[in-house]
């Protein structure tokens, strides 16, 4: 396994972190719980997007591993 | 009229009318908080023992004890609510038997215990000690309550600090196989919903005995058939276990790669979600 193919792997497990993440946003009663859901899943989307980045910086410098 | 026919009428008159005094009587006489209240449970209940098989007095007369019965002690009650004078005349007050860690030896007296039935109720209450008791009372009906010392008092997370989410109670949904639409309502959840939990689950309505939702919308079952293995649900710790496994992920990129600017951007990442775990485990666990 490649590095660009790993850090994939987490962005893809992050995206489905968030996904959960934003549920229970959508689900708690308490003003207070949302707001720490909310604030949790945006952050692991920053994260996700940095890792994007990444991946795409990654692609660039060795094109033979692309779209592995 | 043979007498057993007339025991039968008398007998189901005093049901019925013991029925509907009970229920005007409320919920404050079956804790009975005083010996008054004691004493009231005990005559409403032999007045209608007697309507029901003393032939020799006249039905309506025991329905009328009772009736004044029930009305004096609603009055009764009335006053207390009202008035605290009333009720310190009416109701005994709490007698205190330790203090600071000290036996008030006047106040036992006066209450008639000695010390061994002190130390056998205090046993009753887990307290072998007496030098672990700060406070001890006696309540009007006759139950001695106690508060130990700060050191004695069992652990809280208050204790420690810990803050601790607020929680919810869950909500029934499902009883007896049948949906409640009220409590899934409440929780802003639909029949559809549960309908798909239950198929992740692989069980019917029907099959299901009990059925609870938590404020984390996790569907609990208990089922008719208790040789059925249900799965317990695991979206929470999954979710935690996931996020945990990310911020690893990403621990290693950082010392894997060779970029200075790639590193520095996994670390700002690896902090991200090490906030990001902190913020939400308390919830997940």
């Amino acid at each position: 396994m490649t590095v660009g193919s790993k850090v994939k792997q987490t962005a893809a497990s992050l995206k489905g972190a968030y996904a959960t993440l934003a549920m229970y946003a959508q689900i708690l009663e308490q003003e207070k719980d949302k707001q720490t859901f909310h604030e949790a899943a945006e952050q692991v989307e920053q994260v996700r997007n940095q890792l994007e980045e990444r991946i795409k910086q990654l692609e660039w410098e060795e094109p033979q591993y692309k779209g592995i | 009229m043979p007498e057993w026919i007339i025991v039968s009428l008398r007998t189901l008159l005093a049901v019925v009318v013991l029925f509907f005094m009970t229920k005007l009587l409320g919920k404050r006489q079956v804790s009975e908080l005083s010996l008054f209240e004691y004493i009231t449970g005990i005559t409403i209940g032999s007045i209608a023992a007697s309507i029901c098989l003393d032939l020799n007095t006249s039905w309506y007369l025991g329905v009328l004890s009772l009736v004044i019965w029930s009305g004096i002690t609603i009055g009764i009650e009335y006053l207390q609510l009202k008035s605290k004078k009333a009720r310190d005349f009416i109701d005994h007050r709490g007698t205190v038997l330790i203090q600071n860690g000290k036996i008030l030896e006047d106040n036992l007296k006066k209450i008639r215990i000695t010390s061994d039935e002190l130390l056998t109720r205090l046993r009753q209450k887990n307290m072998f000690k007496v030098a672990d008791v700060e406070f001890a009372i006696m309540e009007p009906n006759g139950d001695i309550n106690v508060f130990p010392t700060k050191e004695n008092q069992p652990l809280t997370p208050k204790d420690l600090g810990i803050q601790i989410p607020h929680e919810t109670v869950p909500q029934t949904v499902i009883m007896d196989g049948k949906i409640l639409d009220h409590s899934l309502n409440n929780l802003g959840l639909n029949r559809r919903w549960l309908h798909t939990e239950l198929d992740k689950a692989g069980v019917t309505v029907e099959n299901v005995f009990l059925g609870q939702v938590d404020d984390m919308g996790e569907l609990y079952l208990d089922l008719f058939d208790d040789t059925i293995q249900v799965p317990k649900p695991k979206t929470r710790q999954l979710l935690l276990a996931t996020l945990q496994k990310a911020l690893a992920d990403v621990k290693g990129f950082a010392l894997d790669t060779n970029d200075p600017k790639a590193k520095k951007m996994y670390r700002a990442c690896q902090e991200k979600l090490e906030q990001v775990i902190a913020k939400v485990k308390p919830r997940l666990q």
